[in-house]
């Protein structure tokens, strides 16, 4: 990550949440939480203003279609993501926060593949303060 | 005649002097020319929940229809932007859900491209102003601006009824001035630009709301393109695939 996308994200981890509820119903979602699923993508779209990613997940109980949104496209960009990155029939790990109903699936905080190719932002509210207040406090003190 | 003609050259030579004094004013200007993101950090404004200090006092009125919207809303989460709607003003001035802005200033006009919706803003200077008449009210309204030293004042109106606001709800006869100027570099060096906005509304509150915003400069930053509407048309198409019993093209 380089200092520029470094220092939008210090910003962007303390908008996050306002950037979060200001498209469709957020209120779904608790961001407070981050659940972490494996599976095969099926469907995925950078769409504005919000993400779209299916995956096929395998457990114990069997497979689960599951369906996930996340930020548009130009926070994804600002977070590390590039055209290409994910494409269907990829094994993805997807870091969400859920849904407060217990649904499985939820809102895309961070995605990674098995070539470590990743874009993410960070999880829950108080991890971002307190992640941009150290970076901030890093970077005044010149480390 | 040789008289006259010292008369214009007189007059021509006061027309250029008149003129290079205001070029060298214009010259003098700050130039908020740039990409600009939410400054946020403590203490000096939040990122996209900016409000006032303490609750503006609103009319009862007022009060009941913004209470009704946002009871109607809360359950879904619902909003303008969720719907694809600009951010509208203040919103777009006071944050624009998170995304940067670029401004970019000429003498004559203004122009602010927020990311977010791809929400522009044009700020107009002296002649460069629409005939009142001519003004077509919007989300963000019509905007004049001038010069008081190094701040730039603009006043907004021909505003649109905004109970979606958030908390800065407003009804169409809101006049909104917007402060700008220099304020300095924070701890990480970057420039801020300090957004001083007060919005008077008789129809809505009993004393102006004021809010600070700052914003902070990203050096050969680069506002994105923002399609808002990809995911409604997107729908859009798989509805009418699906009524028509074919696969999505």
């Amino acid at each position: 990550m380089n200092q520029s996308i470094r220092l939008f994200s210090a910003a962007l981890a303390l908008a996050l949440a306002g950037v979060a509820s200001a498209h469709h119903s957020a209120v779904q979602f608790d961001f407070t939480k981050q659940v972490k699923y494996t599976g095969v993508v099926k469907e995925f779209a950078a769409i504005n203003p919000h993400m779209r990613m299916t995956i096929e997940i395998k457990d114990d109980k069997g497979l689960h279609t599951v369906k996930f949104e996340g930020h548009s496209t130009n926070n994804m960009y600002r977070s590390g993501y590039r055209k290409g990155m994910v494409a269907v029939g990829d094994t993805i790990t997807v870091s969400a926060a859920p849904y407060r109903d217990g649904t499985m699936g939820g809102y895309v905080i961070a995605a990674e593949k098995p070539d470590g190719q990743y874009f993410g932002m960070r999880s829950t509210r108080a991890q971002d303060a307190a992640k941009a207040a150290e970076e901030t406090r890093k970077t005044a003190e010149g480390k | 005649m040789a008289q006259s003609g010292r008369v214009v050259k007189t007059v021509a030579g006061v027309a250029l002097a008149v003129s290079a004094a205001l070029c060298a004013a214009a010259e003098q200007r700050p130039d908020f020319t740039g990409v600009w993101t939410n400054a946020g950090g403590p203490g000096i404004g939040g990122a996209t929940n900016t409000a006032p200090a303490a609750p503006p006092a609103m009319k009862p009125e007022a009060k009941a229809r913004v209470d009704a919207y946002q009871k109607l809303v809360a359950k879904s989460g619902d909003s303008p932007g969720g719907w694809c709607l600009g951010t509208g003003m203040p919103g777009s001035m006071l944050g624009s859900g998170g995304y940067p802005m670029e401004i970019i200033q000429r003498p004559e006009q203004i122009t602010v491209v927020y990311e977010a919706h791809a929400e522009v803003r044009r700020i107009y200077f002296g002649d460069r102003n629409a005939a009142e008449a001519d003004r077509v009210p919007g989300r963000n309204g019509y905007s004049s601006g001038h010069w008081e030293g190094n701040t730039l004042v603009v006043e907004t109106n021909n505003l649109v009824d905004q109970i979606d606001q958030r908390n800065t709800s407003h009804s169409e006869n809101a006049t909104i001035v917007e402060r700008y100027s220099f304020d300095g570099k924070d701890a990480q060096g970057r420039q801020i630009l300090k957004a001083e906005m007060t919005m008077t509304d008789p129809d809505f509150y009993t004393a102006p709301v004021k809010i600070t915003k700052r914003w902070a400069q990203v050096p050969n930053g680069r506002v994105l393109p923002y399609e808002c509407n990809e995911e409604m048309w997107r729908d859009r198409i798989e509805k009418l695939a699906t009524e028509a019993g074919v696969p999505v093209p």
